[in-house]
């Protein structure tokens, strides 16, 4: 009985120390290729605004939101991304109708004020992300040469849950969608 | 062969060239034209810079880590030294506090399983530290200890453990059956998370590209996320729901990381033992059990959970911590 307990602990003794070298020699394999730390991001210049980063996120409400470059928009007061320019004018000209089917591109009057001429004027145009869905109308309106390409889609980290797998990556008919390093992942390209 | 328009000619080569790069000057200039500059405003408005908000630092993926390793240790020292119950209920909602709540159910070793496959078949694909810990820290755990990941580290394990209220004892053969199910989950995540399916049988052709089977189909991230596709929702209500009565269903015959642990746990160090070296065989153990792990009037290490129901079923355990059994006392002395 007891010898051939000892049999069998030895069997599994050996098995076990096997085990943890395979596994410890795997884990050293691995080591060396990964790359430190990586997150998703959409890459603007392969973006054509599918739509789908909307509907592929694991989020029911998406972790990609537009982003406005203020640095390269040009504060427009008939901004192409805000109001439909095809849809119904009013009694001064001004498009009524908005791009954005959630009203998330909110706009304020900034700089020196003509209250008389609202053509005059310069808007400031914020995204607001409790709205925006990711759906990229205003980005795909903002584009040359009606727009200056100053909103994109972005991941946003405050609310992206970093899946082992992007859903969005597996969607996206772009391949947009590409995995960074996080030291200087900062995504802010030129426009295109 | 005439020399002038033979566009081999390195002249003609750089005409093409030079003429080139004025069209895409040309074009420059023009598209320039339609680019509006941010106004002038004077000094009266500042730009706001837009907003940015960083990834995960390094030290909170470290945290992570971290959690794991002292969930492990913990839960290795609640079940296999404490032998208690309370502790693996507290363990287990710490677990599904943060791991689930709080991380969102990400990163987690059972879909890790797809990273490290796709990180070996594609020299490419990034992996971090993280996912390497995640992936090894259990196994050498369940080499050490047991399952004790399972038992109240694993947050999709502790949701259903929690919610077990009656459990029904499934015939034997049928959860044999079903424990194969693991083995062929894991060998389609691996598969498709490595190399995907391309099929062609004649004209009828299947083209799928490599997905993350295990995360599209698990069926308690969504609960932790509080949103996500219908079905993940719905897989996680019935799961759920099925899990009242039946011991952990998807940790028995779905979780391709339990059927990992499961082959490393018959041969690990330390193994669950309800009563080592003075069982008197009165089955109350296996009927604790509602896992069907107590076969032959011993825990089997394989499906063990390491939820540590069975210790105080045992009327020796209750003597050695000096609590009247009861009933349990009771049908001890009937015995012969």
């Amino acid at each position: 009985m007891s010898e051939k307990s000892t049999r069998r602990q030895f069997i599994e003794g050996s098995c076990r120390v096997l085990g943890l070298v395979t596994v410890g020699g795997a884990a050293g394999l691995l080591t060396q290729r990964t790359s430190a730390n990586a997150v998703y991001q959409v890459d603007p210049f392969k973006c054509t605004t599918c739509d789908l980063c909307r509907t592929s996120c694991v989020l029911s409400h998406s972790a990609v939101k537009a982003v406005n470059d203020f640095e390269k928009c040009g504060y427009c007061m008939l901004c192409p991304a805000y109001m439909d320019v095809l849809s119904k004018p009013d009694e001064r000209g001004i498009p009524t109708g908005k791009v954005c089917p959630q009203d998330a591109l909110k706009r304020r009057v900034v700089g020196k004020v003509d209250a008389e001429d609202p053509n005059n004027n310069y808007y400031e145009y914020v995204v607001d992300e409790a709205l925006c869905d990711g759906c990229g109308k205003c980005v795909k309106a903002c584009m040359a040469p009606a727009g200056n390409g100053s909103l994109r889609l972005e991941i946003r980290y405050s609310r992206c849950v970093e899946c082992n797998e992007c859903a969005i990556q597996i969607a996206c008919p772009d391949r947009a969608i590409v995995r960074v390093a996080t030291p200087g992942m900062a995504p802010a390209g030129p426009a295109r | 062969m005439r020399n002038g328009w033979n566009l081999e000619s390195a002249r003609t080569r750089y005409l093409c060239l030079l003429l080139l790069v004025l069209a895409a000057l040309a074009s420059g200039v023009l598209s320039a034209q339609y680019q509006k500059k941010p106004p002038d405003f004077g000094g009266t408005y500042s730009f706001p810079t837009p907003t940015h908000p960083e990834p995960r630092a390094d030290w909170v993926r470290t945290l992570d880590v971290a959690m794991l390793a002292a969930g492990l240790g913990l839960a290795a020292w609640i079940v296999l030294n404490r032998r208690s119950r309370d502790g693996t209920v507290l363990l287990s909602i710490g677990a599904i506090a943060y791991f689930g709540f709080y991380r969102k159910g990400c990163i987690c070793p059972i879909g890790a399983i797809q990273n490290v496959t796709l990180s070996l078949a594609d020299s490419r694909y990034m992996i971090s530290f993280g996912v390497i810990a995640f992936f090894f820290l259990p196994l050498v755990a369940t080499l050490l200890f047991g399952r004790v990941f399972c038992g109240g580290v694993c947050p999709l394990g502790a949701i259903q453990d929690l919610v077990l209220l009656r459990p029904v004892k499934v015939p034997e053969k049928l959860d044999r059956a079903l424990g194969w199910l693991p083995y062929v989950y894991l060998g389609l995540a691996v598969w498709f998370a490595g190399w995907g399916l391309h099929l062609t049988l004649g004209t009828w052709q299947i083209q799928m590209g490599r997905r993350f089977l295990i995360c599209e189909w698990d069926p308690f991230i969504g609960l932790f996320r509080v949103s996500g596709p219908f079905h993940m929702l719905a897989i996680g209500v019935a799961f759920i729901a099925g899990g009242m009565f039946v011991g952990r269903p998807y940790c028995r015959w779905l979780c391709p990381y339990g059927g990992l642990l499961a082959i490393l746990s018959r041969v690990s160090w330390k193994k669950v033992e309800i009563t080592p070296g003075k069982e008197t065989d009165c089955g109350l153990c296996a009927g604790a059990c509602p896992f069907g792990a107590i076969q032959h009037l011993r825990a089997e290490q394989a499906s063990c959970l390491a939820c540590a129901r069975c210790y105080m079923s045992c009327p020796q355990e209750l003597e050695r911590r000096g609590i009247p059994a009861g009933d349990a006392a009771l049908i001890q002395v009937q015995r012969p």
